[in-house]
């Protein structure tokens, strides 16, 4: 039981205005969320929110554009489906989908925005504690020590 | 500092194309509410007007079959059409009724991407191919106004001919070639109707300009819109029929002087009103140029002065690239080619490779999708890399 949990959130710059919202990469109404700015919502490869919760993040989250309405026409669509196959491939290793979220908010949607990412770190606030984070950081796949980088997998 | 001051202090364009911008994001936010998101019809505007013009293109193909290009007959055979063919009232009021819905979607797309910024930097290509089929579905309009032949058709010649004429010059020549000849005769009417064709077909080159960087074109929208648009245009074409405004045929004794107004097409002649022929070409020649340099003169068009960070063409590591294709299907913009691989990767994936991504800088606009679609860290934003993010990672979480 995590009484506030600790979530990292990949927001598109085109989406949620966050200049009224966060201070020095976490939200001001949610201290718990920290933010990292990228150019698209498709810019964010799954890996990395795979990262982050392996590093020991409780929850993950892309906002992106209305569906629909992406700047770059189609990056929150191909996110949406990308975090969908995330959801059932950490799900084998016995992480909640619920970890892993996809929101999508315009410009000035930032209320509903904060209510959303509110209701997103309480539905993983009553989740049973994550299993012991696997090794932190990459590489997922471990490597034997030494290997040289172009063999690397 | 200096960008940070400019930021401060917006120019009055600045401040207006931000508010614009807020009322669309909340007409969107509004109309949401009605439908999920991706039926929101503001979202599928292109659409909409690329299936009014498949369906201009359809009834017009019906109606050329009994259009008869000479004075005497082409008012009679838009009157068979019209009371002789069966359903052929029906079509005519469709490709009248289709004709503003494509007007209108066009209008609605061109404000719509212009207030959200989707026309600027590397898109501009859209911009200019809209902008011409804006001109050319204008122009597509009026002839078809001509087609007809009544009184309304020869009044717009007439004044089609005067703003001709105001042009210094060109205006004899041009309206020479207009009408061709001196006087109108059957040949005016074979060349207008070449002038509502043609430029028809030229749309669809247009079209091809319009579309070339896109992935995945949203060329068609929603299924229910489709029927929706459809049936509305078929119950306004039976409701509403064309023939209700009976403007009698042209003769070459008749003087009229004034006729029912369409608002979509014929503005600029409700202007000759108030303004000299001149003036009115002059208008449009500077609406049409204004319409061309927007995404080149607007002060809001540095990328300081809008707050976004310039993160470089994408690249692609070669030593990691196995060929695989997913930047490529992902890339919304065709900035991504496959290329058959001059040799193998570094990488133990990609050692085995046949081909190779290749990132066409000019089509590029630097939104970063191809690095998410890469699973083997073979792409990167120059200015914006994987390793930056992944340091922004690990401090939010052990912050």
């Amino acid at each position: 039981m995590t009484q506030t949990p600790k979530v990292v959130g990949f927001i598109c710059d085109w989406s949620v205005d966050l200049i009224p919202l966060s201070d020095g990469g976490r939200l001001r109404a949610l201290p718990n969320v920290r933010v990292v700015r990228v150019p698209c919502s498709g810019f964010v490869r799954p890996e990395w929110l795979e990262d982050a919760l392996n590093r020991g993040a409780d929850g993950v989250f892309v906002t992106g554009c209305p569906y629909g309405d992406c700047l770059n026409r189609e990056g929150n669509f191909l996110m949406r489906d990308r975090i969908d196959q995330l959801q059932r491939r950490l799900q084998r290793r016995k992480v909640d989908p619920a970890r892993l979220g996809m929101l999508a908010f315009g410009l000035h949607d930032g209320a509903a925005f904060l209510a959303e990412v509110k209701a997103f770190a309480d539905r993983i606030a009553v989740l049973p504690p994550a299993q012991p984070a696997r090794t932190a950081g990459r590489p997922a796949v471990a490597q034997p020590a030494g290997t040289p980088e172009g063999d690397r997998t | 500092m200096s960008t940070v001051v400019e930021r401060q202090i917006p120019g009055r364009y600045a401040r207006l194309m931000t508010s614009l911008l807020r009322g669309t994001l909340r007409l969107d936010v509004w109309v949401n509410r009605l439908y999920p998101t991706d039926f929101n019809p503001l979202y599928y505007t292109g659409g909409l007007s690329n299936l009014f013009l498949f369906t201009l293109v359809l009834s017009g193909i019906f109606l050329f079959f009994y259009y008869d290009a000479s004075l005497g007959e082409a008012f009679a055979s838009v009157q068979y059409i019209t009371d002789g063919v069966p359903y052929g009232g029906i079509v005519r009021g469709v490709h009248r009724y289709a004709a503003d819905g494509f007007i209108v979607g066009i209008l609605l797309h061109l404000l719509r991407n212009w207030f959200t910024d989707r026309h600027l930097f590397a898109r501009d290509n859209p911009w200019i191919s809209g902008m011409f089929l804006l001109l050319f579905g204008g122009f597509i309009g009026f002839t078809g106004y001509q087609l007809v032949w009544d009184e309304r058709a020869q009044l717009l010649t007439s004044m089609f001919v005067a703003m001709l004429r105001s042009i210094p010059a060109a205006g004899a020549t041009l309206t020479r070639l207009f009408i061709g000849g001196l006087g109108i005769s059957d040949g005016t009417l074979v060349r207008i109707l070449f002038l509502h064709i043609g430029p028809a077909t030229a749309l669809y080159a247009f079209l091809w300009w319009h579309y070339v960087r896109l992935r995945h074109p949203k060329i068609w929208p929603p299924g229910v819109w489709v029927l929706f648009c459809v049936g509305l245009v078929f119950l306004l074409a039976g409701a509403v029929p064309v023939t209700r405004e009976a403007i009698p045929a042209a003769t070459p004794a008749a003087r009229p002087t004034s006729f029912p107004m369409d608002i979509f097409f014929l503005i600029p002649f409700w202007l000759l009103n108030f303004l000299p022929a001149g003036v009115v070409v002059l208008l449009l020649v500077s609406l049409f140029v204004g319409g061309l340099v927007i995404p080149y003169l607007s002060r809001r068009e540095t990328p300081t002065e809008m707050g976004v960070r310039h993160s470089g063409v994408a690249q692609v590591i070669d030593g990691n690239c196995t060929g695989c294709e997913l930047c490529y299907y992902d890339c919304p913009y065709n900035a991504i080619v496959m290329v058959p691989s001059p040799g193998p990767g570094l990488s133990k994936a990609a050692a085995n490779r046949s081909l190779l991504a290749v990132v066409i800088e000019s089509r590029c606009v630097e939104c970063g999708i191809c690095i998410g679609a890469c699973p083997f860290e073979a792409l990167e934003l120059p200015k914006f890399l994987e390793r930056d993010v992944l340091r922004q990672v690990a401090e939010a979480v052990q912050a």
